[in-house]
């Protein structure tokens, strides 16, 4: 690895660029057509790719398996149907193929729906997709496309791609009467965030205990196809992230003319969890003293056992971290720093928010870390060169205890090489194995104390 | 609003013929929106009064995709208003896929207001690509009409983009409106064109007569009507305009073989002075 220079002016204004480095190492998401995964996230919902060979494999590897060894599930992975293009295809377009393709898929797989995305090749080349699945849509078939060519951005940019398409074309027009109390949840990025099938099931649980009906639209509590049918008739969306969601939101909006609550913070813990909930609560206008029981039941069994834990955290002679890095992207990123300083009381040394998101959300991110506690003021970083992340770890005082990271497999070898402790929480987690472990909301929060402290304790043996 | 694209030969004259009739269709009091498709970016130059435009691409290249309208839109002659998508210098990079984007954009920043009464996509010659065919997509325009001229080759290119068009016709709205003849003063020019078209299935909606006046506007950078406004040349544009206007006839073009446009050319492209040569 070469010393890089790097020019980092200001951002005075909006129009300012930071010069970038020149290469990223270690890459922290997918492209446009990774989010394939937020098709197949929907149950029964199939994507079908029109790429080239490989593409499907590449992101599925990625984000599916060597990120928790998640699987594909139903529709996902190997099942997917790729039209695996070929130089024909490049040279003379690849119309004839897909369509030969989605009406194969059509004769072997069972769906709901299917999803057409592309990939590079037919976006450059001209391919008109929309025509040809327009083919099927106008027999009634259900099928929609979206175009996620990977150069248009990364995986998070290709789900609000997806979810604006399923919504556009099969969703439907909506003229009538909203149902009070259902709500639409658009939060973490499916398969990309790890432990979303665990989180989302947890979401959706807080949310009902406080007597809402919820639209969670992926994973397995999600009612698939006929909730995503529903989104019309909700009450109001609600944006639990820092800026994924917010498009998709707007665009709700504008078609059906309904408002959207944003919560930045992910809830991990009581005191965040419970915040979160009366927020939702006021924001939809249900009733409070129901929405207060349940939290108070909540909190009640949260802090019998965070109370147990109270004699570890106390008298463990062997030392414990004082300072932490967080190294992911901005939904787990912020969640956990808050999560980290109000209620386990550590100090934020490094926190740098990898997804590269869009320009005009930084501001505000930055702002949710500058009120991280009522006492407590943090700055973020913006990076996604492994290279330039791992040097300024390198370059962060912790003090004089070790370093506890919380980050991705990329940052195992810096935490040995600081003698620290690494959590893995987000893409690319190598090292998990995750079917149902969740780190949000009331229970969530149980388990990941569980797990940064296993971490630390199991590291002297 | 009607959404007309204009393809045809390169060089034949589509830039030239739709700056010229869009300004005759907003002396009759329509609200008109050209769009340039071509990378070299001079689809407006006569209604500009320059090539100052700023394109589509190269904004999004600059100042990336919020942007307003009125950065990449501007206002010409009579009140026309003009956009260029760009594109990549001969030789580098992919203009079908710039095409793809830049429309995108127009469509995405709202370019297409209730407003308007025609859009005009003005394609460069060759469409050696799906990107450049963006503008007949599904829900994009409707009318097409083909530029050509009595040569060949003209004539050759034209019929090679009716089976493009055929292909969306096919399974979309979009329609073949007509041949317009920007005449090179062949022999027999009128008929072989008014011939092509029928075999095409299509008709000669109008004949455009050659005149020094087009390339003397042109220098100055100004449509005909604009510099020399009772000249016969305006009036025939003003002509072509209300053809358009009032055209109802739209067919799927059925593209003829190689042998059968040899055949037309004989049979019309020669006058009786060149018969006993063959």
């Amino acid at each position: 690895m070469s010393n890089m220079e790097l020019k980092c002016e200001k951002e005075s204004t909006n129009k300012t660029k930071k010069k970038k480095s020149n290469s990223i190492e270690q890459v922290r998401y997918g492209c446009a057509l990774g989010a394939m995964h937020t098709a197949f996230a929907i149950p029964r919902v199939i994507p079908i790719c029109h790429c080239g060979p490989g593409c499907v494999d590449k992101q599925t590897a990625n984000i599916a398996f060597y990120n928790g060894f998640q699987g594909g599930g139903y529709g996902g992975a190997s099942v997917v149907p790729s039209t695996n293009i070929y130089e024909k295809e490049v040279i003379f377009g690849g119309e004839d193929r897909l369509r030969e393709l989605i009406d194969a898929t059509f004769k072997v797989l069972d769906a709901d729906l299917f999803v057409v995305m592309t990939g590079c090749i037919p976006d450059t080349v001209g391919d008109d997709v929309g025509s040809v699945v327009g083919e099927f849509q106008a027999k009634g078939l259900p099928v929609v496309y979206a175009e996620t060519g990977g150069f248009k951005g990364n995986n998070f940019i290709g789900h609000e791609l997806v979810t604006e398409a399923i919504i556009d074309q099969y969703v439907g027009d909506y003229d009538g009467p909203y149902q009070k109390g259902l709500v639409n949840v658009w939060s973490l990025l499916p398969f990309h965030n790890t432990f979303w099938r665990g989180d989302l099931v947890e979401i959706k649980r807080i949310l009902e205990g406080v007597g809402l009906k919820v639209n969670i639209l992926f994973g397995h509590e999600s009612g698939g196809v006929d909730e995503w049918k529903s989104i019309k008739k909700a009450q109001f969306n609600l944006v639990l992230s820092p800026w994924l969601g917010l498009k998709t939101a707007e665009h709700l909006k504008e078609k059906y003319g309904q408002p959207y609550l944003h919560i930045p913070t992910i809830p991990i813990g009581a005191k965040e969890t419970s915040s979160f909930l009366r927020k939702v609560v006021d924001f939809a206008g249900i009733d409070k003293e129901k929405a207060d029981n349940f939290i108070k039941n909540e909190e009640k069994k949260y802090y019998e056992y965070l109370e147990d834990f109270s004699d570890f955290y106390a008298e463990y002679w062997w030392g414990l971290p004082a300072k932490f890095a967080v190294i992911g992207d901005s939904a787990y990123n912020l969640a956990l720093t808050k999560f980290l300083v109000n209620q386990l009381g550590l100090i934020p040394a490094s926190q740098i928010i990898t997804e590269n998101p869009p320009e005009k959300y930084r501001a505000a991110i930055r702002n949710e870390y500058r009120h991280i506690a009522d006492d407590v003021s943090t700055d973020v970083e913006f990076e996604e060169d492994s290279y330039v992340i791992h040097e300024k770890i390198r370059n962060t005082d912790f003090g004089h205890k070790p370093p506890i990271i919380f980050g991705t497999t990329w940052e195992r070898d810096l935490a040995k090489e600081l003698k620290g402790f690494i959590v893995e929480v987000g893409f690319p987690a190598s090292y998990e194995v995750v079917l149902s472990k969740s780190y949000i909301g009331y229970r969530g929060a149980l388990t990941l104390i569980e797990k940064i402290y296993t971490t630390i304790v199991s590291a002297s043996a | 609003m009607r959404q007309i694209a204009i393809y045809g030969k390169g060089g034949i004259g589509k830039s030239t013929t739709t700056q010229n009739l869009t300004v005759g269709l907003s002396e009759i009091g329509k609200n008109v929106m050209v769009v340039g498709c071509d990378p070299k970016a001079d689809s407006t130059r006569l209604l500009l009064g320059g090539l100052a435009q700023r394109t589509v691409l190269d904004t999004l290249r600059e100042e990336g995709e919020d942007v307003d309208l009125d950065y990449i839109m501007k206002k010409g002659f009579n009140g026309i208003r003009c956009v260029e998508s760009g594109g990549p210098e001969p030789g580098v990079g992919c203009a079908g896929r710039g095409i793809i984007t830049s429309i995108n954009m127009l469509e995405r920043l709202g370019a297409y207001t209730d407003d308007l009464d025609y859009v005009f996509y003005d394609v460069l010659g060759d469409v050696v690509c799906g990107g450049f065919a963006m503008p007949i997509r599904e829900g994009k325009a409707k009318e097409i009409y083909i530029v050509a001229s009595g040569e060949m080759m003209a004539l050759y290119a034209a019929n090679n983009i009716s089976k493009g068009i055929k292909r969306y016709a096919n399974r979309g709205g979009v329609r073949l409106g007509g041949i317009i003849c920007n005449s090179r003063k062949v022999d027999n020019e009128r008929e072989l064109l008014e011939a092509f078209a029928k075999e095409l299935g299509t008709q000669l909606i109008y004949f455009v007569p050659r005149d020094n006046v087009v390339q003397k506007a042109e220098i100055h950078k100004q449509t005909v009507i604009q510099f020399d406004p009772d000249s016969n040349q305006a009036n025939e544009y003003r002509s072509l305009a209300k053809a358009i206007e009032e055209n109802k006839k739209f067919v799927i073009p059925k593209p003829m073989s190689q042998k059968r446009l040899e055949e037309i050319f004989l049979k019309h492209g020669l006058t009786d002075k060149n018969l006993s040569a063959v």
